[in-house]
């Protein structure tokens, strides 16, 4: 037993489940590759791991750290990030089930189909992205009133007095949060 | 924990130091990944693909793949291994739920995998690349894993958008796909239950959601996990992500249950294709107009007759269906797409028509005027010709159908699946089973 661990690198049951894998998963491929577009198949399925994996999360993270640079420059809460971060990512949910429809990417077929011209899904899912940030931003406020962001008030120790020091500077960017995308 | 000595072949090849960048563990920052986490969103999203798998397997039996040429490029009777009975034609909403869920249910996990695979991106860029056979099996069946879960879902997403940028035929794309990533979700669940388990009685199964952000700690870093070995200061807090994460799950599925269930929910549909209704008593959602396949309106009109083939032929003209015994039914169409839309349709029983050619009991092989496409025929199935409630519609909402709707006459049947009711009926063959 312990023989084969260290051979193997796991236990046999292990194997038993990789026999079980490959072998649906191989079937499922010998029906593909005899579907008269295999390699479009295969183009779409690698194609998903390489724009998730090397070019979405990338991105993303690259965004996110712009912002909490950005963030960090401004003297707020570490948490005050999360009323831009929270909505923006919901929003994002929305365009990536959404973006074919968003983006309008077949508008001919959409029409050939449903016989409607398609409504302004961008200008939905834009103001729908709006009223998030309206919605976080006026949540912030409300924080900002009731007293300090809770995340700044336990985080690190700072100088600043739990009331009046955050209030102060932090107030105006409030309503601030709600601007930039409402375009 | 004993050392044999590695045999020769069998030896891992030895790797260096890793590369700068992600295959160093200091590059991963983020506080809140961890194995309870990632293991709490597997959690999560697990019920959402049961939901899909099930209900996806279900939508391939109401096809009745093994009937005349209703498989679409999948397979015929691999639905008995999984479901050892015939689909129902009762009760008539039946089809539009389990599709209407299939996409609720798989819109819905977007963020929630999005989240999941964000969790374990560590795992990516493990280093050393390969330790032993069995991990480097592992690793490749990550590979069918996180690209059958993309391909599976976003092939779906687009479909239901009617965007198809792709060679391959949808259908049997993510029928096979669904092999794919269901068979690695097998070996992903064989490995990683005891690990979840593990996470879930190191920290509690729902414990680490009471900790606010300023309790929130990192999880603590293990060789082989993916809690960061140099975690930056949280900025969230784990139940912040997972609320995050859980809004844009439900956000996503009102607007996808907004055109399954429609009435006034309809209006909730902002962003999906079938959230629009036109007025009049034809205004409701047309699956495909008869200019988009084809169909002359000259073909339907008075010259139109419907050929009937049995134990005899029968030719009917439309006043001639519309001087038989009528029945009014309250029907849904369900599409495949996940949307559907309830009306009241008027025409004659299929089963007296059945009758007519003399077939009583047979199943039909309807017929469209449409010239291509998969769905300008489909063979229903004795149980759903007999059904009484099956028809050949001639008349919706009190007034003659739309050329969209399928004038001169239509199939309208309990819980059978849209592009199976086929539009523009020019003949219909009644077989024996």
């Amino acid at each position: 037993m312990s023989r084969f661990r260290s051979r193997y690198g796991d236990q046999p049951l292990h194997l038993i489940a990789v026999v079980i894998t490959f072998a649906i998963a191989g079937y499922a491929l010998t029906r593909i590759v005899a579907s008269p577009e295999p390699i479009s198949f295969a183009l779409y399925f690698a194609g998903a791991i390489v724009a998730h994996d090397l070019v979405a999360f990338p991105l993303y993270s690259a965004l996110h750290r712009l912002a909490g640079h950005a963030g960090s420059r401004v003297r707020l809460g570490r948490a005050t990030i999360n009323y831009v971060r929270v909505p923006a990512i919901l929003s994002a949910f929305g365009f990536v089930v959404w973006f074919p429809l968003i983006l309008r990417l077949d508008t001919q077929r959409y029409l050939a189909d449903t016989g409607n011209e398609p409504p302004s899904y961008l200008g939905r899912w834009l103001a729908l992205t709006a009223a998030l940030f309206l919605v976080s931003g006026i949540a912030y406020t409300i924080r900002l009133r009731r007293g300090r962001p809770r995340g700044p008030a336990k985080g690190p120790p700072g100088p600043r007095s739990p009331r009046s020091g955050a209030a102060g500077p932090v107030e105006p960017e409030g309503p601030r949060a709600s601007e930039p995308d409402a375009r | 924990m004993k050392v044999r000595p590695p045999r020769l072949p069998l030896r891992p090849p030895s790797f260096g130091d890793p590369p700068p960048g992600p295959f160093r563990k200091e590059f991963w920052r983020s506080p809140l990944r961890g194995p309870w986490l990632t293991s709490f969103l597997g959690s999560a999203l697990l019920p959402l693909i049961v939901i899909c798998a099930v209900t996806g397997f279900l939508s391939h039996l109401a096809y009745f793949p093994d009937l005349g040429m209703n498989r679409v490029g999948t397979p015929g009777s691999i639905h008995i291994f999984l479901f050892p009975f015939s689909w129902p034609t009762s009760p008539s909403w039946l089809y539009a739920f389990t599709q209407g869920l299939h996409v609720i249910a798989g819109v819905a996990a977007i963020p929630i995998l999005l989240a999941k695979l964000w969790s374990a991106m560590p795992k990516l860029f493990e280093w050393p690349p390969v330790r032993s056979i069995a991990h480097s099996i592992d690793r490749l069946s990550l590979a069918l894993l996180v690209g059958g879960s993309l391909f599976v879902f976003f092939t779906g997403i687009l479909n239901i958008q009617l965007f198809y940028p792709w060679k391959f035929s949808f259908v049997p794309a993510h029928y096979y796909g669904a092999f794919i990533f269901l068979a690695a979700l097998g070996l992903h669940l064989v490995t990683k239950v005891p690990v979840a388990l593990r996470a879930f009685r190191e920290r509690g199964v729902i414990a680490p959601l009471r900790e606010d952000l300023a309790h929130t700690k990192p999880e603590p870093h293990r060789e082989d996990s993916t809690a960061p070995l140099s975690p930056a200061a949280p900025t969230l807090s784990r139940r912040g992500l997972l609320a995050t994460v859980g809004a844009g799950s439900i956000g996503l599925a009102v607007i996808a249950l907004g055109q399954s269930v429609g009435g006034p929910l309809r209006r909730l549909a902002i962003l999906a294709p079938r959230g629009e209704t036109s007025s009049g008593p034809n205004g409701f959602q047309i699956n495909k107009t008869a200019a988009a396949v084809g169909i002359d309106p000259k073909q339907t009109e008075s010259s139109w007759r419907l050929v009937l083939h049995g134990s005899r032929r029968v030719e009917l003209s439309r006043d001639e269906l519309l001087a038989m015994p009528l029945s009014t039914q309250s029907l849904p169409i369900a599409c495949v797409e996940g949307w559907s839309t309830t009306q009241s349709w008027t025409g004659v029983p299929l089963r007296d028509l059945a009758r007519l050619a003399g077939s009583e009991g047979a199943q039909a092989r309807v017929e469209s005027l449409q010239e291509g496409g998969s769905f300008r025929q489909a063979t229903l199935a004795s149980t759903q010709v007999s059904d009484p409630s099956s028809l050949l519609a001639l008349r919706v909402n009190g007034t003659d159908l739309s050329l969209d709707h399928g004038f001169p006459a239509r199939v309208i049947a309990p819980a059978v699946p849209g592009v199976h009711c086929t539009k523009w009926v020019a003949s219909i063959t009644f077989e024996s089973a």
